[in-house]
């Protein structure tokens, strides 16, 4: 057991947590903060995505232990007063969801897309999109919406 | 999968038959081999450490010697459970042959995986039991070649 | 904006998702919650000697280890598959026995023989390992036609040489002397490859039994809770139907793969019965590769026979279907009434016959996956017209044209009277989108780049909807497949609509509402639509076979035709006018050609109230209906797919793939295109990247998303989607279904395309850059 201290969603949290907690059970299991799922175990699909000090993570492959101090943004934790932020904003304007089970974590890592290249000043084209978007596994949509949504967000972020 | 090798062994036939059914030569020949134990004549258990890819799995494991035509040729038989990592097979078809004061060895070997070992790690299966099958025979060769440098690998 | 029929209305059940309060069935955590891990085999096929529970039990935290004896001592039944299919030689389906837990032998990797309950999810899996289960390993066989080789090991004593059906449809004879006097015969040997559908939520189950009630509750990731708790009871006597309440809350897409009661669930009701705890079992995705049902697997040879003109006289295809270890639910069904039923494609075919060899063997259990047999008949039907073409030297829309079937009704020699279609206009709107004028242009650009360009066609059609309940039951179906619906006029006029289609992706909430919404002129946020809880909904036959618009949304209108009825007869009789006068707009209930009217929500209250209702009336205002289809309903279509190669590496991209679907009216166009979008997406998984592989010895290789290759967003392209629809005349809205088209349509349109680059048609599916290079450096 080691007491992990992170800010989830601007909250300080503190738990006592085993060693081996990975950070996608630490939230769903200890915190039950469910928004963030576990599609795979093999760190492939990205369902799990979070961001962890601001940048995309797979929470399935980070230890809880190992980020004491982190600053931790789920899908949760997005949306601002009730407003919902433009990348989930983006999502139901181009039917970017079916299921809803891969969007928590296709919208965490497109909303870290925009961010990196914009800061890097690169153009974030549907082709970049789709490279992006290689560590996330969507079995409803044929990516297509969702490849407009991101498209759609970044022009508004 | 098989595979297949030929060693020459600077030692009689005789002497490498008898080092081929010495439970304390497998024991530093076999990768990875933690402890052996001679069961009977023909049967061993033993405890062998092997890394698939990202599957690193404790054997716990049963080594049978069959078809035996002394001195020329055997086939050795190790089937070993890997807990929830799964399961491994494999066998060997090794005979000797006396080339003067030399032997020849040969051998054809098959090596099956199951369980998770097969679903998570199957690209790796065939480069592993290649590898294992060589390291073995190749530590044979270097210890009745000179038994006394300690084998590496 | 109008949110009626046609209308592009954004999702109302988005928000929950986006946000990250979508409730699934792994959210779900019981006051108490134990949890299970199941013993799997690491061998396809194995005697079980004895199973030493002994070092699991010692574990702190073990509840309990159970096994299958335990399971069937309990008087808990074997799974079922639930329709019957004949031999031609009358003889019933061979199925062997399956047991949620097994008891004698295991049969693939991954048959469960035991399972830990404990007080944690991570306790039980380690404590699942402690479990000894002392194995003799028996000789296995994973591919269907050395399954019925001579010699092969035997999976189930009642099923000699693997054999569970032998069976046939159409004129043998007939279709045989029309192939020897055809004046050009196609022949083809065509693989359809086995596919796991993942649906990225894994399946899960959460079961909760109370002894003081004797009731259970069992939260699960299913497609149709109804028929879950139907065959929960009925089959496997885990508890009467009225003790036991299944829920499937969101669920993450099925694909079909959450259609069946697999033994996960049975498991674990019966556990917590036993152990007295709420238990909860979460697949991880390895678990996933080896218990969810897998697809396809159906090897064929088929002959084409045609006329001096091109006219298709005769088509004969053999198929061997490889059906896993067990019967699943539906699978017998798949490759006859789903696949056979669809060999006359859209074209007019006089005689065709096909046998089908049903085969077990020591894989994972293989069921219907999104299309269900279907795609299996267009990939053949529609790489036999293409290669006929090239064969032929005809252009291969025109060779399409010149066998489809234009006047409807149309019976088939093979069971199926297609109700309506325009296949041309499908066509020449594929064609027209797709510029294939400017093909020949595009061809030359790319060859001076040094890559191979080709195109490929698919015209398609499918039967959806799965009915009449009569006509299936008198072909061995044990259910019947209606739905139904109830409306609920609350007295405030909003309105609750109970559906027993399931929704998981499809977007019922937002195009069910849309229906209601319009029919009695009210806002379309003072609908809700409930769904997926045995306890809320009255029944439901639930969500496969692209039925939830032809079939749930009928059910709907039934019911909505009542509640209509029973609202003008309140206002006839509140504002003094005939019936026959009423009308509902504008949010009011009016008296045509007068100012006498009465608010939408004044009318339930009236009915609520019952102050002044008509005599003899019942107060309320809340109908339910159940509709069972006249027919099939058949969905259409033509895709064009075009594709460039590179010839060194065999590397292919799809660069261009337009489709025109015919779906009958479409409700809302977005969620449509959208379901078109995911099915092409899988269709073009199972054309170039997906397959499971099992060795000779029954391993399975592909376990993992490291090894079995699911379509990513870069392997993909923009789709472009376009709609000709002839109205079907056998349901009130005139709706086909559009759920399966796209996994159907498109991967003979991809090989075409491919095949067409390369100029060799021996290419199978996957069409992996590594085979597309074989095949290319085979035909140099």
């Amino acid at each position: 057991m080691t007491k992990i201290s992170m800010n989830v969603n601007g909250k300080a949290v503190s738990r006592d947590v085993p060693d081996e907690t990975l950070l996608s059970d630490y939230l769903r299991e200890h915190l039950r903060l469910t928004g963030t799922h576990v599609g795979c175990d093999t760190s492939q699909c990205g369902a799990c995505v979070v961001h962890v000090n601001g940048r995309a993570v797979k929470s399935c492959s980070a230890l809880a232990a190992s980020l004491e101090g982190a600053e931790v943004t789920t899908i949760e934790g997005i949306a601002q007063n009730g407003e919902l932020h433009p990348m989930q904003q983006a999502f139901t304007d181009h039917h970017g969801l079916q299921c809803g089970f891969c969007t928590p974590g296709m919208i965490m890592t497109g909303v870290d897309m925009v961010n990196r290249y914009k800061a890097e000043g690169r153009d974030l084209t549907t082709d970049a999109i789709r490279h992006e978007l290689e560590g996330n596994i969507c079995r409803c949509t044929g990516y297509h919406n969702i490849v407009r949504a991101v498209e759609d967000a970044a022009a508004k972020m | 999968m098989d595979m297949t090798g030929e060693y020459r062994i600077a030692a009689p036939r005789d002497a490498v038959w008898a080092a081929l059914n010495d439970v304390d030569v497998l024991e530093v020949c076999i990768p990875g081999c933690e402890e052996i134990h001679q069961d009977s004549p023909t049967t061993m258990t033993a405890k062998v450490v092997q890394k698939i890819g990202p599957v690193k799995a404790r054997f716990d494991g049963a080594i049978e010697l069959l078809n035996i035509e002394a001195p020329a040729s055997y086939t050795i038989k190790g089937e070993g459970q890997g807990g929830v990592a799964g399961f491994a097979k494999g066998s060997a078809d090794v005979t000797l042959e006396e080339d003067g004061d030399e032997t020849v060895l040969r051998y054809e070997a098959r090596a099956q995986v199951g369980g998770k070992l097969a679903r998570l790690g199957s690209r790796l299966i065939d480069a592993t039991a290649k590898k294992v099958a060589t390291q073995f025979f190749n530590n044979f060769q270097q210890h009745l070649n000179d038994p006394d440098p300690p084998e590496d690998g | 904006m109008s949110t009626g029929i046609g209308a592009r209305v954004k999702r109302k059940e988005d928000k929950r998702f986006i946000t990250g309060k979508g409730k699934y069935t792994d959210d779900v955590r019981s006051e108490n919650q134990a949890y299970a891990a199941f013993v799997r085999s690491p061998h396809a096929h194995a005697k079980i000697k004895g199973i030493d529970k002994s070092a699991a039990l010692a574990m702190e935290g073990v509840i309990d280890v159970l096994d299958g004896h335990q399971l069937t001592g309990d008087g808990i039944g074997n799974i079922i598959c639930g329709w019957a299919i004949t031999s031609k030689d009358g003889s019933a389906m061979n199925m062997g026995a399956w047991s949620a837990l097994a008891t004698e032998k295991v049969r693939y990797v991954g048959d469960a023989a035991a399972v830990v309950i404990a007080e944690t999810q991570a306790l039980a899996r380690i404590a699942a390992e402690a479990v000894e289960v002392d194995y003799e390993v028996l000789p296995a066989v994973s591919n269907a036609k050395k399954a019925l080789a001579d010699g092969a090991p035997e999976i189930h004593d009642n099923a000699p040489g693997n054999l569970i059906y032998d069976w046939e449809i159409g004129e043998e004879a007939a279709t045989d002397a029309a192939l020897s006097e055809a004046a050009h015969v196609t022949e083809m040997e065509i693989t359809n490859n086995r596919l796991s559908p993942n649906p990225m939520e894994p399946r899960s189950a959460v079961a909760t039994y109370d002894a003081a009630e004797e009731h259970y509750t069992l939260y699960t990731t299913s497609q149709n809770p109804h028929v879950a708790r139907l065959v929960l009871s009925a089959f496997y006597q885990v508890a009467p139907e009225h003790k036991l309440r299944v829920i499937a809350p969101d669920v993450g897409g099925g694909f079909g793969s959450k259609i069946y009661i697999y033994p996960e669930e049975i498991t674990c009701l019966w556990a917590s019965m036993k152990t007295n705890r709420s238990v909860k079992w979460t697949s991880d995705r390895s678990e996933a590769f080896i218990t969810d049902a897998h697809g396809r697997d159906h090897i064929s040879t088929a002959k084409m026979g045609f006329d001096a003109d091109g006219r298709i006289t005769g088509f004969k295809v053999d198929t061997i279907a490889n059906f896993g270890a067990y019967m699943s639910l539906f699978s017998s069904a798949v490759p006859t009434y789903l696949y056979a039923t669809l060999l006359s494609g859209q074209y007019d075919i006089q005689n065709i016959h096909c046998n089908v060899r049903a085969v077990y063997t020591n894989t994972v259990p293989v069921d219907a996956y999104r299309g269900a047999g279907r795609p299996e008949a267009c990939y053949l039907i529609e790489r036999m017209m293409e290669t006929a073409a090239r064969e032929m030297g005809k252009d291969p829309s025109e060779l399409r044209r010149a066998n489809f079937v234009r006047e409807f009704p149309h019976q088939t020699p093979v069971i199926m009277a297609y109700d309506a279609g325009d296949f041309d206009a499908n066509l020449d709107q594929a064609r027209e989108a797709a510029d294939v004028a400017g093909f020949p242009a595009r061809k030359e650009e790319a060859a001076k780049r040094g890559k191979l360009r080709g195109l490929g066609y698919s015209s398609y059609i499918e039967a959806c909807g799965i009915a009449p309940s009569a006509a299936v039951g008198s072909l061995g179906a044990g259910v019947g497949l209606w739905e139904s619906a109830e409306v609920r006029v609350n007295p405030v006029g909003t309105i609750e609509i109970l559906t027993g289609s399931h929704s998981h992706g499809q977007g019922h909430e937002t195009t069910f509402a849309q229906i209601v919404a319009e029919r009695f002129s009210i806002p379309i946020e003072n609908v809700s639509i409930v769904h997926g809880d045995t306890d809320k909904v009255q029944f439901g036959m639930g969500t496969y076979g692209s039925r939830s618009g032809a079939v749930g949304m009928s059910a709907i209108v039934k019911a909505m035709d009542k509640v209509e009825a029973k609202v003008r007869k309140i206002a006839a009789h509140v504002l003094e006018a005939s019936e026959d006068d009423i009308v509902i707009e504008g949010g009011e209930v009016k008296v045509k050609g007068t100012d006498k009217a009465m608010g939408w929500h004044e009318v339930g209250l009236s009915a609520y109230t019952a102050h002044n209702l008509p005599p003899d009336m019942e107060p309320g205002l809340k109908e339910s209906a159940f509709y069972d289809p006249a027919n099939f309903t058949f969905p259409a279509g033509a895709y064009i797919c075009e594709v460039e190669v590179d010839p060194e590496t065999g590397v292919t991209e799809i660069v261009r793939f337009t489709a025109s679907d015919d779906f009958g009216t479409i409700i809302n166009p977005m969620i449509v295109e959208g379901q078109v979008h995911g099915g092409i997406a899988q269709g073009i998984g199972q054309a170039m990247l997906e397959q499971v592989v099992y060795d000779d010895d029954g391993q399975l290789i592909t376990g993992s998303y490291m090894d079995y290759t699911m379509p990513r967003a870069a392997d993909l392209p923009f789709y472009d989607v376009h709609h000709a629809s002839t109205i079907c005349p056998n349901n009130p809205l005139g709706m086909k279904g559009c759920g399966e088209a796209g996994a159907i349509g498109s991967p003979p349109a991809v090989i075409n395309a491919i095949t067409d680059a390369i100029g060799s048609n021996t290419l199978a599916m996957p069409a992996t850059p590594h085979a597309v290079w074989s095949a290319l450096q085979a035909a140099q």
